[in-house]
Formats: C-alpha cells, structure tokens, sequence
C-alpha cells in the first residue's frame, strides 16, 4: 500500500509537470478562441517562450528568464496578432507561417549564440515551492502543491479567467466578439483591438509555458523543444470545451496519459507505445463531436474580420 | 480580397525563405570546386548525432576545400525536393543523414546517374546510392558490459526517439552486453515518439530511476540533454545514478553524469566517402564497426576509476573477440537484399 501510494504520488508529480505547459499555453489561447482567434502560431510563442527563457535567465537570473519567456511568446503572438487580425489574413496559414518561422529563427539564433553543433546548457532554474500544510496531504500534496511558480499561475488563472470570461462586461464583449464580429461591432465592441489583446494575451502564456519547459522542467534548451506541445494546447481547449476548469483538467489529463505510458513502459517495454500517445487525441476528436455532452466553438472562431 | 489573399502569400513566402534560410541553406553551387551536401531531418545542434554528420561535413570543407551545404528537412517530400535541388545545383555528392533518407534517395539516384548519393544507416545499394552502416551496435554492447558492471540495483534503463531499426539495434546490443557481465540484470526500455523532446525524454527517464534503474543509455537526438538532467536530479535526491552517451562522443555533454559513450567517428567516416567518391572508388554499402576504428566505446576520463579495472579488461577482452569474429553481437540488419537476390543469399 504503501509502495502503491509512493508510486501514484511519482506518477502524479510527472502528470502535474507534464501538464503545467500544456495548461498555461491551453488558458491563454482559451480567451484567443473565445475572442474568434485561432493560433496555430501557438507553437511558435512556446519554442521563443522557451529561449527567451533560456537567454533571459542566462543574463538576469530564472525569474528574469520566465519574464522574458513570456515576453518573447507574446511578441511572436503579436506578429501573428499583426497579420491575421489588423491585416485579416487567413488564421490558419498565417498562424502555420509563424510556427514553421519561428522554429527556424530560435534554431539560428541558438545555433549563433551557443554553436552549431549544440551543447546541452546548464540554465539557472525555477526552484520549487512548497505550499505549507496543503503539500502534505498523501499523494495529491507533492504533486499539486510542491512545484515552480508557473504551476502555482496555471491554477490562478483558472478562476481569475472564469470570473473575467464569464462574471465581467469586459469578459461578456470578448466573448460577443468570438461569437458574432458583426453584432459585437453594432454594439460598439472594438473588435479588432479585443482580438489583438486577446491573441497577445495568449502569446505571454504560451511563451511562459515555453519558459517553463526550459527553466523548470529540463534546465536546458534544445531547438524545437516546443515538440508540439502548442498544437496539443490547442486540442487540450477543444478538450476543455473552451472553459478555464474544463481547459485545466483536459491539460492535466494529456500530462496524465504521457506519464502513464512513461510509466507502463518503464515496467512493460512491449506496450504499444503509440496507442497510449493517441488516446488523448481520440477523446479530443470525441469531445468535438459532441460525445461528452454539450460543446460547442465560438460561432465566430477564425472567422475574417477587415477593419474599416 | 485579392489584393489580402497575395499578400498573405507573400508573407507566408518570407516567412518560409527566412526559415529555410535560418536552416543554412545555401545558394547553388557554380564554381569548379567538388561540392557536397549534407541533409538532416532534426537540427545539427544536438551534441550528438547530427552534430557529428554537421563535423564531418566541416571536415570535408577544410580539408579537401569541397564546396559544402547543409539542409535540414523534416517531411519526406521535402527530402525529395532537397535531393533533386542539390543535384540540379551540380552537388556531386549528398549525403542523407538517417535510414529515412533512403527511399527519397533511391528515386533521386535513378534521377541523377552522375550523383552519388548517400545513406547513412541506409538499406539498399545501387550504382550510385551508398548505405553506411555504422556497426554502432558493437560498441553499445561494449557500453551495455560497462553499464552491468556498474549497476547497483541490477536494473539499468535505455530511452530512445522512435523504435526505427538504427535505434532498436542499439538497443538490442546494449541490453546483451549489459547481461553479459550480469546474467540475471533488468532492463528497461521506453520509446517517447520524438527526437527533440527534451521534456518527455526527462519525464521517461525519471520513471525508469524510479522503477530503480540506476544507470541509463539514450538514442535520441537533442533530447538526450532530458536525460542527462534526469540523473542530476536523481543525484541530488542522494541516489547513485550514471548515464552513457550514444552516437557521438558525449562525454564533454554533460561531463558530471555521463560515464562513457558509444560514439561513432562520423567525420572521419565522411571524409573518407568523400575520398573514395572524389577517386572514383566508392561504391556498395560502406559497412563499418569497431574493426575499422571508426566506433568505440570510450569511457570518460574524469570518471576513471567507478568502472572497476577488472570490468575494463573484460570489455577489451570482448573488443578483441569481436574483432576475431569469435562474439557476435546481436544485430539487426539494416540491409535488404538487393534485387534479383533470393533473401537468404
């Protein structure tokens, strides 16, 4: 029993930090999707998240780093938020072009900084904190509440953005924007000027997921160390059914699946690996169409919205 | 409308140029000079197998003055187009770093007749498509008999990209030289889906540290640094806990944790094609091993001593049977019988 709990507590601090990224990036494109903004660019603010981390701690310390993280994340959303919403190109591809850019650019900027040929970096990193009194409840104290800082803003986002999103006029115009550009604008919404913030909002949270991953999680930046985990974030809202709670608990779940099968494997090397790495997926396809009850996307996402 | 749809495509367009440019592609070659090319599916910046096609690439460059080009390519197609837009740019020789390369190769060879191309872990030769087989399994089963001999709890840990035939070939080798010095050993094994993935990679190794492997060997790329730092944790948790490098020589990578590696020479092993092709020798696969020198298993020296001596002359002692033909490593073997050949020849 006693072997059963220490077990469950390891796999579940491994879910928590596998899931941490996949939730702070999820939240962000959260208020993008509920503004009608999808960005695939999302992949792009985590691999920049995850060497300005690098860089930034380099010169001003983990804290300094998690802050450039999310600045850099943010700035490449911006890039995005700049064509697809003020020049209202296509979200898909415009998102696809910052993405395939911006692995490219922290590739080049890594390899001038440190080297062609790559050296495993040693960063400053994010230490844990201990929550005092509720780190010590058996097997969820550890996992939930002896972790970094970025853990800690994950679970603070999720009633901070419930309450904005659902309980607040500015909420309400954000999510009239998603839903209907056309009405929201007759209503006097500023459209334009909510889905940039929106989208840039994201870009801080997935750039500081990408800080996460090089400073908490692994000390260390590789290129494409991002390794989907922006495209999975986007599965994990669809998941989430574009709701905080709903957001936190499908990242939680897709950090839970990949731990699983770490942790299967480590005792069965015959599993079929892939199937376990899928599952997450199924239930995403699944949650799409309707099988877990109500779910629906902003009626307005990625729809065209030309200023003027 | 169509005014925003060309400008979405040009700015998709320079988006991509930048890309491709921030990859290191680089313009056609026009002068005399013999001209090589390189082409990798992951970045060249991952201290391991890349990296050292990247050397050897260098190595051509500054020491026969070729003209050299490196790309990286991640689809198939984009395999396909490198190819064609390497031999179009009078490249005469091209290597294609990995065994995913070989099918793209095989139809660019019958494309380009006067190109010689390159496989590294490739399957099939032709008159101008060149296999590489490293023979990395030698010195994993060299690394495997250091890894036994060091293990405390008797369970050791391999994490590894995709289960491709390079990587499971490795992997097979290890765990036999591991059981050659300790008959009743455990050995782990997980496979992550990825090269890059420093994260799950880290995430996979805790799980084998925490089913009580105590030392752990990767095939992975730039992901390899995750499991490096999951044996630092592990360390500063009060456990005694080692990692072997694989592919290139590692142990200047994470000098702290890493034991020893199994390393390929890959530049000496491209200069030497390049030598071949420039003299008009080289053709069939290129099969390589502990024979040629060109991979080794080499211990790190800031670690000397936590291999114990005797474990030492009995890894050397497996060296020279591999290299009489007495020990053979289980393999897997990467070529497939060329056509008009019965299998079994």
């Amino acid at each position: 029993m006693a072997e059963f709990g220490a077990l469950s507590s390891s796999f579940l601090v491994a879910a928590v930090g596998l899931g941490v990224p996949l939730a702070l990036a999820a939240l962000g494109e959260t208020v993008s999707e509920r503004a009608g903004v999808i960005n695939i660019g999302l992949e792009g603010s985590v691999i920049w998240g995850a060497l300005g981390g690098a860089l930034g701690a380099l010169a001003l310390g983990p804290y300094g780093g998690l802050a450039a993280g999310a600045l850099a994340g943010g700035l490449a959303a911006l890039v995005f938020a700049a064509f697809a919403v003020w020049l209202n190109t296509d979200q898909i591809i415009t998102g696809t072009a910052v993405t395939i850019g911006s692995l490219g650019f922290t590739g080049a900027v890594f390899q001038s900084r440190f080297g062609a040929t790559g050296l495993a970096l040693e960063l400053p990193t994010v230490p844990a904190w201990e929550v005092p009194v509720l780190a010590r409840i058996p097997v969820v104290g550890p996992a939930f509440f002896d972790q970094a800082v970025t853990a800690y803003l994950a679970y603070l986002l999720v009633p901070v953005l419930g309450w904005f999103l659902f309980r607040t006029r500015r909420g309400l115009s954000l999510r009239a924007v998603g839903e209907s550009p056309e009405a929201a604008n007759a209503a006097g919404v500023p459209v334009v000027r909510t889905r940039m913030l929106a989208v840039v909002f994201a870009g801080l949270t997935a750039g500081l997921a990408g800080a996460h991953l090089s400073l908490v999680h692994t000390g260390t930046f590789a290129e494409n160390m991002s390794a989907g985990k922006g495209f999975i974030a986007i599965a994990v809202v669809v998941l989430g059914r574009w709701n905080p709670k709903g957001v936190v608990a499908a990242a939680l779940f897709f950090g839970g699946a990949e731990a699983l099968q770490f942790a299967l494997q480590a005792v069965d090397a015959d599993l079929p690996y892939p199937l376990f790495l899928a599952l997450p997926y199924v239930l995403s396809l699944a949650a799409l169409a309707g099988w877990f009850g109500r779910s629906r996307a902003p009626e307005g996402l990625a729809s065209a919205w030309p200023r003027g | 409308m169509m005014d925003r749809g060309r400008g979405l495509l040009r700015t998709a367009a320079l988006f991509l140029s930048i890309a491709a440019a921030a990859c290191g592609a680089d313009p056609a070659a026009d002068s005399g000079q013999p001209a090589v090319a390189l082409l990798t599916a992951g970045p060249v910046s991952d201290a391991g197998w890349y990296a050292g096609a990247y050397e050897g690439l260098q190595l051509i460059g500054d020491s026969l003055g070729f003209r050299v080009s490196h790309q990286q390519t991640r689809t198939p197609a984009e395999f396909d187009e490198a190819f064609i837009s390497y031999a179009e740019s009078g490249y005469g020789l091209i290597f294609g770093h990995g065994f995913e390369y070989q099918d793209a190769a095989s139809r660019a060879g019958e494309m380009y007749p006067d190109v010689t191309f390159v496989v590294s872990s490739g399957s099939r030769s032709s008159a101008n498509v060149v296999p590489i087989i490293f023979g990395l399994h030698e010195a994993s089963y060299l690394a495997g008999m250091a890894a036994g001999s060091v293990t405390q709890s008797g369970t050791v840990g391999m994490v590894g990209g995709v289960e491709i035939p390079s990587a499971k070939g490795t992997f097979i080798a290890f765990e036999a030289g591991v059981k050659a010095v300790m008959p009743d050993a455990v050995v782990l094994e997980t496979f992550i889906g990825s090269w890059d993935d420093v994260s799950a990679a880290k995430e996979a190794a805790a799980a084998q540290l925490r089913q009580g492997a105590d030392v752990l060997i990767h095939n992975v790329d730039a992901a390899s640094f995750g499991v490096f730092q999951a044996v630092r944790e592990a360390r500063e948790g009060g456990r005694t806990a080692w990692a072997f490098g694989m592919n290139r020589d590692q142990n200047d990578v994470a000098p702290d944790v890493i034991l020893g590696s199994a390393a390929i020479n890959i530049p000496t092993i491209f200069l030497q094609t390049a030598l071949d092709w420039r003299a008009g020798t080289l053709s069939g696969p290129t099969i390589t091993g502990l024979a040629g020198g060109s991979v080794e298993f080499v211990p790190n020296p800031a670690h000397e001593g936590v291999i114990p001596a005797q474990a030492l002359s009995r890894i050397d002692e497996a060296r020279a049977s591999i290299l009489a033909g007495t020990l053979d490593v289980p393999a897997i073997d990467f070529l497939e019988p060329a056509a008009g050949e019965s299998p079994s020849s």
